[in-house]
């Protein structure tokens, strides 16, 4: 997937002169997982910036930038890296637009690298998204497949709001799939349905996509057949895409890696209890992350905290009872 | 909108000059201006005509007046909660000023943003954030904009002596230092950061020390001396706009009234207050005018009559106007293609 990543910007930043990317270590070096590989060799130190180790100046720098007329993608090397740019992103960027009355707008891409499962201890395995999904005005979306990953940056660097981008850095090497040559955007705010199925509607995104259509198939082979939605965008929530499902199976599992308490299931399953209650034939499912700070990182324990296909299924098999 | 002139005020030799001359007038009736404009906002936030709070920057105007006078209309401000004015400096028109003040929909933001933080985008002065710092990182990021577009517009930031303990204010300075950027950090140091007295703030004597360690001059002036910010500013200005990076502008001033009008401000000590009030900016300047005979109590009362007029005017707009309806509330949230 990582290489979808890649060619997007290096496109995006062809087309358009006006696009450049800056973060740490994303130039001489091309990025610690390698997402900016080639770039600083193709477009120069001008249009692929190493900055100084200070993320709120990051995303302060590109806020600014975007409001004279650039498209300013800036990386943030981890997502567990990104409270230094909190009062950037909450209170300028989300809200630029609405505190000036369109006087001023504010379209700029940050790529965010996370998620756990590779051993990066507390502070390298946070997901942190739903931080920003609290704060209208931010559009936030992550990609499960090498398509959708180009698609999306693509739709967010031409998007004219901010956009974060989250990357499970789990999918950078494992995520395969064929990735179009050419121009193409995937829309921000549209869900994707996976897999189809009559018996359940599985809502869940990024890395959890692809272990949920492998507990969906192990279910298969027990007879009931659970619908996979793909979020895609957590921010603004496609209801309709989870709505239209619940009210065809009647039941809904959420499934995330991040935290439990005030994630995007809890949005989730407000939503549903609100809009399908009447539809519903069972109890509204979560399987997430605990409410841990963050992810240990001592084997066992991280393997406790990740939500794996054991998990997914046992919740499925739970939801198929009633 | 103050002269394009950028060249500074001594070499100008305003006593040879009838540029000199304009100039100081002109600077002479911005001052006015804002003074007035200031405490008629004071005036009708007592008299309940709008709600919210102020927070007047009234004996501070030589600081605001004399950075950024100069400024070209491409220029941008980045203005703090107690820069209202730098929007009249800049030009915005005083019908809008005041009737941001009421939150009125005529106002550039509809009514979104809170009376003393206002913007207009015409001008390039950038709607405020409340957050100390946020809008001086913001508007590094435009200088940071302005130069990779090859530009020569340059950014006046203003701020106080707090926002220089705020992690942003490091983070965006370095980042100005290291790149060169067009901009020219006017920090406003009234002594006071709402209640916290400088020597709580800082272990420094001056703040412009703190330039040194971004790698660019740092000045501390009189900010009570409007000729001295102009000459201070306008030299800063010129050695951004040709590319040769930051300047740091401490200006020692001070606030006569509290944080905000709700603030009695009683953690100064009276004699403090009437120390500086002695050392009133405006007629600090009126007295060099007068030595110059370049003005007379019949020019000084036909200033103030017209600046009058003007502001009734204004405060009567915004009176008029209406308020946004509410189903403005959702507006704005997001950019459409």
């Amino acid at each position: 997937m990582i290489e979808a990543i890649t060619e997007a910007m290096a496109q995006e930043m062809a087309r358009d002169d006006r696009v450049f990317v800056m973060g740490e270590d994303i130039g001489l070096s091309g990025g610690v997982f390698k997402a900016t590989a080639g770039l600083y060799d193709k477009f120069g130190e001008d249009r692929v910036l190493d900055t100084p180790l200070a993320e709120g100046n990051i995303v302060a720098s590109a806020i600014g930038a975007s409001m004279v007329g650039l498209r300013p993608v800036a990386e943030i090397q981890f997502a567990d890296f990104i409270t230094p740019a909190m009062e950037s992103i909450v209170q300028q960027a989300s809200k630029i637009r609405y505190r000036s009355a369109g006087g001023y707008n504010c379209p700029i891409t940050i790529r965010v690298c996370c998620g756990g499962g590779t051993g990066g201890g507390l502070y390298h395995s946070q997901e942190n998204a739903s931080w920003f999904v609290h704060e209208p005005g931010l559009k936030v979306v992550m990609p499960s497949t090498p398509y959708d990953a180009k698609g999306l940056l693509l739709a967010a660097i031409r998007d004219p709001n901010p956009v974060l981008y989250f990357e499970h850095k789990k999918l950078y090497r494992t995520a395969k799939g064929d990735v179009p040559e050419g121009d193409y955007t995937v829309p921000i705010g549209k869900a994707e349905i996976r897999r189809e199925g009559r018996d359940m509607t599985v809502v869940t995104y990024g890395y959890m996509t692809p272990l949920c259509l492998e507990a969906a198939d192990q279910m298969s082979r027990k007879g009931v057949e659970a619908e996979v939605i793909d979020l895609r965008t957590l921010s603004p929530l496609d209801r309709d895409a989870v709505l239209t499902s619940v009210r065809k199976t009647s039941k809904c599992l959420i499934v995330h890696e991040d935290k439990r308490t005030l994630g995007i299931g809890g949005e989730i399953s407000a939503i549903v209890a609100e809009e399908a209650f009447e539809d519903l034939d069972g109890p509204i499912v979560r399987i997430t992350g605990p409410d841990v700070p963050a992810i240990p990182f001592a084997p066992p324990l991280e393997h406790a905290w990740m939500v794996n296909t054991e998990k997914i299924v046992a919740g499925m098999e739970k939801l198929a009872t009633y | 909108m103050g002269t394009k002139s950028s060249r500074a005020v001594a070499e100008l030799e305003p006593e040879k000059s009838e540029n000199g001359r304009e100039l100081m007038l002109g600077l002479y009736r911005m001052l006015v201006k804002c003074r007035m404009c200031d405490e008629k906002a004071r005036i009708l936030f007592r008299q309940g005509k709008y709600a919210g709070n102020f927070y007047s920057g009234v004996g501070q105007e030589a600081a605001e007046v004399g950075a950024a006078y100069s400024l070209r209309q491409d220029d941008w401000i980045a203005p703090s909660h107690r820069d209202w004015t730098s929007n009249i400096i800049k030009g915005a028109p005083l019908k809008l000023c005041f009737a941001q003040l009421f939150g009125k929909a005529t106002s550039p933001d509809r009514g979104k943003s809170t009376p003393a933080h206002m913007g207009y985008p015409p001008i390039h002065t950038i709607t405020p954030a409340s957050s100390i710092a946020g809008q001086l990182a913001v508007g590094t990021g435009v200088a940071f904009g302005l130069k990779k577009q090859g530009k020569d517009s340059v950014v006046v930031s203003f701020f106080g002596d707090g926002a220089t303990s705020l992690g942003g204010f490091h983070e965006a300075l370095n980042f100005a230092g290291v790149h060169r950027l067009p901009i020219i950090y006017v920090c406003q140091n009234n002594l006071w950061a709402e209640s916290v007295p400088l020597r709580l703030q800082t272990a420094l004597i001056n703040l412009s020390d703190r330039a040194k360690a971004y790698g660019f001059p740092g000045i501390s002036l009189d900010g009570n001396d409007v000729l001295a910010v102009y000459d201070a500013a306008t030299k800063a200005i010129e050695r951004a706009r040709s590319g040769d990076g930051p300047t740091f502008l401490e200006c020692k001033t001070y606030r006569w009234y509290g944080h905000s009008e709700i603030d009695p401000a009683k953690y100064r000590t009276k004699e403090e207050v009437e120390s500086w009030k002695k050392r009133d900016p405006l007629v600090l300047f009126e007295k060099v005018l007068r030595d110059r005979k370049y003005l007379t109590d019949e020019s000084k009362d036909k200033v103030a009559k017209d600046i009058t007029q003007e502001i009734n005017e204004a405060v009567e707009f915004a009176e008029q106007s209406p308020y946004p309806d509410a189903s403005e509330l959702t507006d704005y949230v997001w950019a459409q293609e």
